[in-house]
């Protein structure tokens, strides 16, 4: 890269002291060097595990390949792997159904708790950072552990949530054993998780509307419900779309908490069970490429949903861009 | 706040708002308890049915036992090892480079910047197969080095560091030209310290972000002694299904979530920033 540098052109940031022309010349392409220099390692690291992979995952996409032989010298397919996917791969479009109920369900229901949350906290409160940390300590936490945790509770013979049913003369649940209960136990497990990351999110947003927008309501005779919807909502907007899109495109890769709540358990090797009721498409990728060695189909997955979140990212990076 | 009489209405709101906080404060706090709670009774306490809430007599040595079971010893060196060589190469990486794109002008810089915007639409799972294939010929498979340099750098890190350094003025880099001070030198002694609050948002974000990756070390270590903390967990996780060995299983577990609970409570302004900024998870 660096051997073939076109001339600097007088774009470049003014010196200070204008030196003479050659000297000035030749202390700016040095600096072009530094700025070469300085910016390789990142971006030879993004061609190397970012870009390029992209591009090769593009490539094997639409080949058989396992892993094992010489990748160049694998069959090309076309679009084999993929027509696989839609046409005979139950388990894949049980696992994309899947993903987007969790997604669906789980970013829901947080964007609206999370908002509850953040309003609670933003009032007067004794001992508020307290409060705060207790919502913001799962986040910090791995997911595989929180699933770990989680799968215990919710054990239906001796889970602590069951002894809470019983306790309230509620009826005992199978919970993750039950194909009908499961997604959604995995959803409330992502949705105990995650709460913090908008209450986060909603508390810096509020705390931009400023405070005279709601004395003049009250000034007025609004109600709470009226502040609450004629200035706290669409003052929010823009950070409730930014919570909704980042966190769709972060719930649409879970992974860890499906893999620690149901591999392992009586005959559930693969996970995503009982009866593929909680397979996802990264845990349905993983078991295809790694368990099975289908390169093909397991990359052809990955781009699947790469095209669906690749919409919704391109809103992110235009709110990212807003907001920065 | 406008000033009103404390009405009858106000106190029970403000009941209903500290009880609301306590239920939920208590859901949160839940599987917490249950873990160290769980971690510290025998195997016989753990497997009743129902579970007591507490040990009748705190079994401190679960804590020993479980390093039996597992290497998690072992384990924490590693992930100590690999999370702070992973912060290290991110901070270095996303600030020299941030620091080119909002201090420099050259030739392609428009397109390299685009090049950055591109790979922070890419996520992580997308390229697995590759990477791991690529990491395979490199020869860092079952390597600890597998698992820190694919992820010493950061796309949205060089994008978050760009964005602060641009508004460090032009004139502190001149002073520094004119007293003789090399490029290196100026990011080094002027840009960097100025950087802190910058670095220390990324930091404690990858901090935790790596502390906590599963995915990714469980595809390229298969040696117990290399096992980071997430792979020793899991591995204690499959050891015995049966409820006998939840004291040792949460034992571990409570090991596990120290660091990053510690990181958090220390950085706990700058993690809190980063998120907002960016929605980031850890």
């Amino acid at each position: 890269m660096v051997e073939q540098l076109p001339k600097p052109t007088s774009t470049a940031v003014p010196d200070a002291r204008p030196p003479s022309d050659r000297a000035w010349r030749r202390r700016l392409s040095q600096r072009t060097l530094w700025a070469y220099l300085f910016v390789s390692p990142a971006i030879i690291a993004l061609l190397l595990f970012a870009i390029g992979p992209f591009l090769f995952t593009l490539w094997v996409s639409v080949h058989r390949w396992n892993l094992i032989e010489p990748v160049f010298q694998t069959p090309f397919v076309g679009l084999e792997n993929y027509r696989y996917l839609m046409t005979r791969d139950e388990i894949f479009r049980r696992a994309l159904r899947n993903t987007f109920v969790f997604a669906i369900c789980g970013v829901g229901v947080n964007t609206v708790l999370g908002l509850m949350g953040a309003m609670l906290l933003n009032t007067r409160l004794r001992a508020r950072i307290f409060w705060r940390t207790l919502f913001f300590l799962p986040i910090v936490t791995a997911p595989l552990a929180l699933g770990m945790m989680w799968a215990i509770l919710l054990n239906k013979h001796y889970g602590l949530v069951n002894t809470l049913l019983e306790f309230l003369s509620l009826p005992r649940q199978p919970f993750l054993s039950s194909p009908d209960q499961a997604l959604a136990c995995i959803i409330g497990i992502a949705v105990y998780q995650y709460v913090g990351y908008y209450i986060i999110i909603y508390l810096a947003g509020l705390q931009g509307i400023p405070q005279e927008y709601y004395d003049a309501a009250a000034v007025d005779g609004a109600s709470r419900w009226q502040s609450f919807s004629h200035i706290t909502l669409p003052l929010l907007r823009p950070v409730l779309l930014f919570i909704v899109v980042t966190n769709t495109i972060g719930a649409l890769q879970v992974f860890d908490i499906v893999f620690a709540a149901t591999t392992g358990l009586a005959g559930e090797t693969s996970g995503g069970g009982p009866a593929g009721s909680t397979m996802v498409v990264v845990l349905h990728t993983y078991n295809t490429a790694f368990k099975f060695f289908r390169m093909g189909r397991g990359t052809a997955m990955g781009l699947v949903l790469f095209v669906i979140i690749f919409f919704i990212t391109l809103v992110q990076l235009r709110l990212l861009q807003e907001r920065t | 706040m406008y000033k009103r009489q404390q009405s009858a209405a106000d106190i029970a709101g403000s009941t209903l708002k500290y009880l609301i906080l306590i239920l939920a404060g208590a859901w949160m706090l839940l599987p917490f308890f249950w873990m160290f709670s769980a971690s510290l009774m025998t195997s016989k306490e753990v497997a009743h049915l129902p579970p007591p809430l507490l040990p009748a007599q705190p079994q401190w040595h679960n804590y020993v036992d479980v390093t039996q079971v597992v290497p998690l010893g072992r384990a924490y060196v590693n992930s100590l090892l690999v999370t702070s060589l992973t912060v290290v190469g991110i901070l270095f990486t996303s600030s020299l480079c941030g620091f080119a794109f909002a201090k420099y002008e050259f030739p392609g810089r428009d397109v390299l910047f685009l090049l950055i915007l591109a790979s922070m639409m890419i996520p992580f799972f997308v390229t697995l197969i590759p990477v791991f294939y690529i990491v395979k010929q490199l020869g860092w498979l079952n390597k600890l080095a597998g698992l820190i340099l694919p992820s010493a750098v950061s796309a949205y890190g060089i994008f978050l560091m760009r964005q602060f350094m641009v508004d460090i003025p032009d004139e502190l880099l001149d002073a520094a030209r004119i007293d003789g001070a090399g490029e290196f030198r100026i990011y080094w002694q002027i840009i960097i310290p100025l950087s802190g609050p910058a670095l220390a948002t990324l930091g404690s974000f990858n901090f935790i972000g790596s502390w906590n990756a599963f995915l990714w070390p469980l595809l390229v270590i298969q040696s117990r002694e290399l096992y980071t903390v997430p792979l020793a967990l899991n591995s204690l996780r499959t050891y015995g299904m049966e409820s006998q060995f939840h004291n040792l299983q949460m034992a571990g577990t409570a090991v596990s979530v120290i660091p990053a609970l510690l990181m958090f409570v220390a950085l706990q302004r700058y993690f809190v920033r980063g998120i907002a900024l960016t929605g980031l998870k850890g």
